[in-house]
């Protein structure tokens, strides 16, 4: 109890006192605590300082990744543009100031990679500058311009495209549960000084709570609706302090910036794909437009970024992409000629994928998930210097860690949760079980009932009557409701209303009050996207809510988690004055500590063995890709030579 | 050596201005702080009335204890500006508010209405605000506090007419006042 007074400044009131006080006679007795107590000031400094360390290291992480990707880039850049010269040299014939400027670059490329590789020939400072800046250069000005191109394209999304996929909705101030949350919310915007952030529900049954957004003044809380019925007012309290310090502290420019570095990656690969197949073109031409888009249209416009941020992320995923499927189309000259013109293409997008899987998953991305994660310990110190609670964080931490359900739709920006949803995938928690089907059959047979009873007209049109469980058929069924809901037929939109308050029901989620309005039948007749993710959901109450999103959170980039472990963060709250449960404290046997490091001091020279394979691996790709290259100029130059001659 | 010199000088001053301006931003900050634990308690003042009229039908048998917290609450909006007078009478109105709920706890039905829980909801959040105001307001004057006692900034705070801020400690009283549930 002492303890708790102690870490509590001097000059707060009695409330905050009583409430950190709910120690159990457990709590009482032990009172030894950690030995290297700290004040939240000091928390808070350390894991600032922190956070430019890590900074630092993403930084050079970030430029070592660079050097292989430039130079696959440089070189296909520099192919790119002599092919076309070439082209435009047979019909207008270019200065030979031009050819000569290309012949000083080459020479000058080729001694010093004869320097690099043969340790041949010798160089002054400045000829090898010059040389490494013409083998660099346009390679960094690619990628730095799409890089920026990239925040300059998000920074005006807004976040209301997140929203529209979380299908979150406004707290109601009727409800007590939801006026304490919009209550809490506004408390700790006070404590923190900062304008407060509009909150939004999610009928989830997962319990979390996320900050979106891209600075403080459009920040949005979204906040699942099983937090507020799992968590008392104190933990909930903290938890929003935790998101309001996080918000304060800058993290969402930072968790922007850190989202941009993986779409670059994946705008790059498109970029690159872009020649072989239409996915690519899609995504490319989503970019595009987007880019275009008038700026009045503002759900659209934000629904829109959020589609081309999940399209861009997910095309770093490796796997079936364009280029698998280009080459599995039948052969025919016409097909051999297009190989021979995308070669160097080819494999340059082969080994940009290499090479920015590897050093994505193994270097760049754990050192953006070090640096996520000393933001989520300087926001859990900020959360105790907002509300001078350690406990009621710890408590709410723990309890929100039991559960390990996703919010749906919310997969791809797990990152920016307060724990890790550990199912880590909607899909997991979207799959048809049969369970979900006789549900859903049950529900909506249930619904045609309520709908028969309600409007006396004859209702035909429910051939899928109780005890049908021909799953797809309901679907379909369904489906052709909503169309007709969509249409603003009444009967459809009641059916529905009925349906979704039964699924809901059934499934014990609390029904929002108002589940279905007209206004946003209405305003999704008109082409309003929240308005039709929010029917969408509703109907998508069946189990049918396609997870769209997939598997292409940021987490899925890295091998290490952006959430620090549940353990490593209550150990921190106890060090500033929370009561650690000594249950959470339960020490691993000695034996296993030992079995472990033995196995960890087998395996980690494998692991790095494996890593340098890559590495000469990719070294070897990138002396290929070169040689690809310049026997394809070579040919090419070839062929215009002697079209030349022969005109 | 006369660049060296003006160089010098130039960046002096705009050490100096950079120093003044965060003073008095650090200030401004402080005040602004100050006012927003003045919109709490006038919303607390605003409150009130419509607590004493859901609570007045059920709780017959405490006429006294719902005049005392309408009348802490009129003295409360009388005292106007004037701190010594003020702070003494919001401390009243918070006791007299934290006397009411203990009170409520023996009316099961009151409880149970959904008007009166909203309405708790709504003072306790008040009071929480206005705790975590005060704290804001706390933590502003302390960084100003700082800021004007560490070294090269004294002598400018000291030659501009900055003052010290007072910190805003609760009373003993207060800490005795039992708080509403939450």
């Amino acid at each position: 109890m002492e303890n708790a007074k102690a870490c509590s400044i001097s000059n707060q009131d009695a409330k905050l006192a009583h409430m950190s006080f709910a120690p159990d006679a457990a709590d009482v007795t032990r009172q030894s605590g950690p030995r290297d107590r700290e004040t939240f000031y000091k928390a808070q400094k350390r894991n600032r300082r922190a956070t430019w360390r890590i900074a630092a290291l993403c930084f050079v992480a970030a430029l070592v990744m660079g050097v292989p990707l430039t130079l696959v880039l440089t070189p296909l850049a520099y192919a790119l543009t002599l092919a076309l010269a070439e082209v435009i040299n047979y019909f207008s014939p270019l200065p030979p100031e031009f050819w000569t400027t290309v012949n000083g670059l080459s020479h000058l490329a080729l001694s010093v990679g004869d320097y690099f590789i043969n340790h041949r020939g010798t160089l002054d400072l400045e000829t090898l500058a010059a040389g490494l800046v013409v083998m660099l250069a346009p390679g960094i000005v690619i990628t730095l311009v799409l890089w920026i191109g990239v925040l300059a394209l998000f920074r005006r999304g807004g976040v209301g495209g997140t929203l529209a996929s979380l299908n979150a909705r406004e707290p109601d101030r009727g409800d007590l549960k939801e006026l304490q949350l919009a209550d809490t919310v506004e408390e700790m915007a006070i404590a923190a000084g900062l304008p407060s952030p509009r909150v939004m529900l999610v009928d989830s049954a997962a319990a979390n709570a996320a900050a979106f957004g891209t600075s403080p003044q459009d920040a949005r809380l979204v906040v699942s609706r099983r937090l507020l019925d799992d968590l008392e007012r104190d933990e909930l309290e903290a938890l929003l302090a935790h998101l309001m310090g996080s918000i304060g502290n800058g993290d969402l420019r930072i968790a922007f910036t850190v989202t941009s570095v993986f779409e670059t990656c994946g705008l790059l690969v498109t970029l690159i794909n872009s020649p072989f197949g239409k996915q690519s073109r899609n995504t490319l031409w989503h970019v595009v437009r987007y880019g275009l888009m008038r700026p009045s249209s503002d759900t659209a416009r934000s629904a829109e970024a959020e589609t081309v941020a999940s399209l861009l992320t997910g095309c770093l995923d490796v796997g079936d992409d364009d280029i698998d499927r280009f080459f599995n189309k039948k052969k025919s000259a016409w097909r051999s000629f297009l190989y021979f013109v995308f070669l160097p293409i080819i494999f340059s997008n082969l080994v940009i994928e290499v090479t920015l899987w590897f050093f994505l998953s193994i270097l760049l991305g754990p050192c953006l998930a070090l640096l996520w994660r000393t933001r989520r310990y300087l926001a859990d110190a900020s959360a105790v210097a907002l509300m001078r609670n350690p406990d009621a964080l710890a408590r709410a931490l723990k309890r929100l860690s039991q559960d390990a359900t996703a919010i749906a739709g919310g997969a791809w920006a797990t990152h920016l949760f307060v724990v890790s949803p550990k199912g880590d995938s909607s899909l997991a928690a979207h799959a048809f079980k049969p369970a979900d089907m006789q549900l859903a059959a049950r529900a909506w047979a249930e619904s045609a009932e309520v709908d028969a009873a309600s409007t006396t007209t004859g209702d035909a049109a429910s051939p899928a009557g109780p005890g049908t469980d021909d799953y797809t058929r309901l679907r379909a069924e369904i489906d052709a409701t909503r169309r007709a809901a969509m249409g603003g037929d009444a009967q459809a939109i009641g059916r529905l209303m009925a349906f979704g308050r039964a699924m809901a029901m059934a499934r014990g989620i609390r029904v929002p009050a108002e589940m279905l309005h007209a206004a946003d039948l209405a305003a999704a007749r008109q082409g309003d996207q929240a308005a039709i993710a929010r029917l969408r959901a509703l109907a998508g109450g069946a189990g049918q809510n396609e997870a769209k999103r997939g598997t292409t959170g940021l987490e899925a980039q890295s091998f290490l988690s952006f959430h620090p472990s549940l353990k490593r963060r209550l150990k921190r709250l106890e060090r500033m004055g929370a009561h650690y449960s000594p249950e959470a404290h339960g020490k691993t046997p000695k034996t296993a500590v030992v079995v472990m490091t033995v196995l960890w001091l087998i395996i980690a020279p494998l692991l790095l063995a494996a890593a340098a394979m890559m590495l000469v691996v990719i070294a070897m790709l990138i002396m290929l890709n070169l040689v690809f290259v310049a026997m394809w100029l070579a040919v090419i130059h070839g062929i215009f030579a002697l079209l030349g001659h022969g005109g | 050596m006369a660049f060296i010199v003006l160089a010098a000088s130039v960046l002096l001053i705009f050490i100096t201005v950079a120093a003044y301006n965060r003073l008095v931003s650090l200030r401004n900050r402080m005040q602004n702080a100050w006012s927003d634990i003045d919109i709490q308690l006038k919303r607390r003042h605003d409150l009130v009335p419509n607590l004493v009229e859901a609570a007045r039908g059920y709780m017959q048998h405490e006429r006294e204890t719902l005049e005392q917290v309408t009348s802490a609450r009129s003295q409360a909006v009388a005292s106007g500006s004037d701190l010594s007078a003020r702070i003494p009478a919001e401390m009243l109105l918070s006791g007299a508010l934290g006397n009411l709920f203990l009170r409520s706890e023996n009316y099961p039905q009151l409880r149970a209405t959904k008007n009166f829980q909203l309405l708790e909801e709504q003072i306790t959040s008040t009071e929480n605000c206005i705790a975590y105001a005060r704290q804001f307001y706390n933590e502003c004057a302390r960084r100003y506090n700082t800021a004007l006692a560490i070294f090269p900034q004294n002598l400018l705070a000291a030659a501009c007419g900055f003052s010290q801020a007072t910190l805003f400690a609760a009373e003993a009283a207060e800490r005795a006042v039992p708080q509403a549930h939450t």
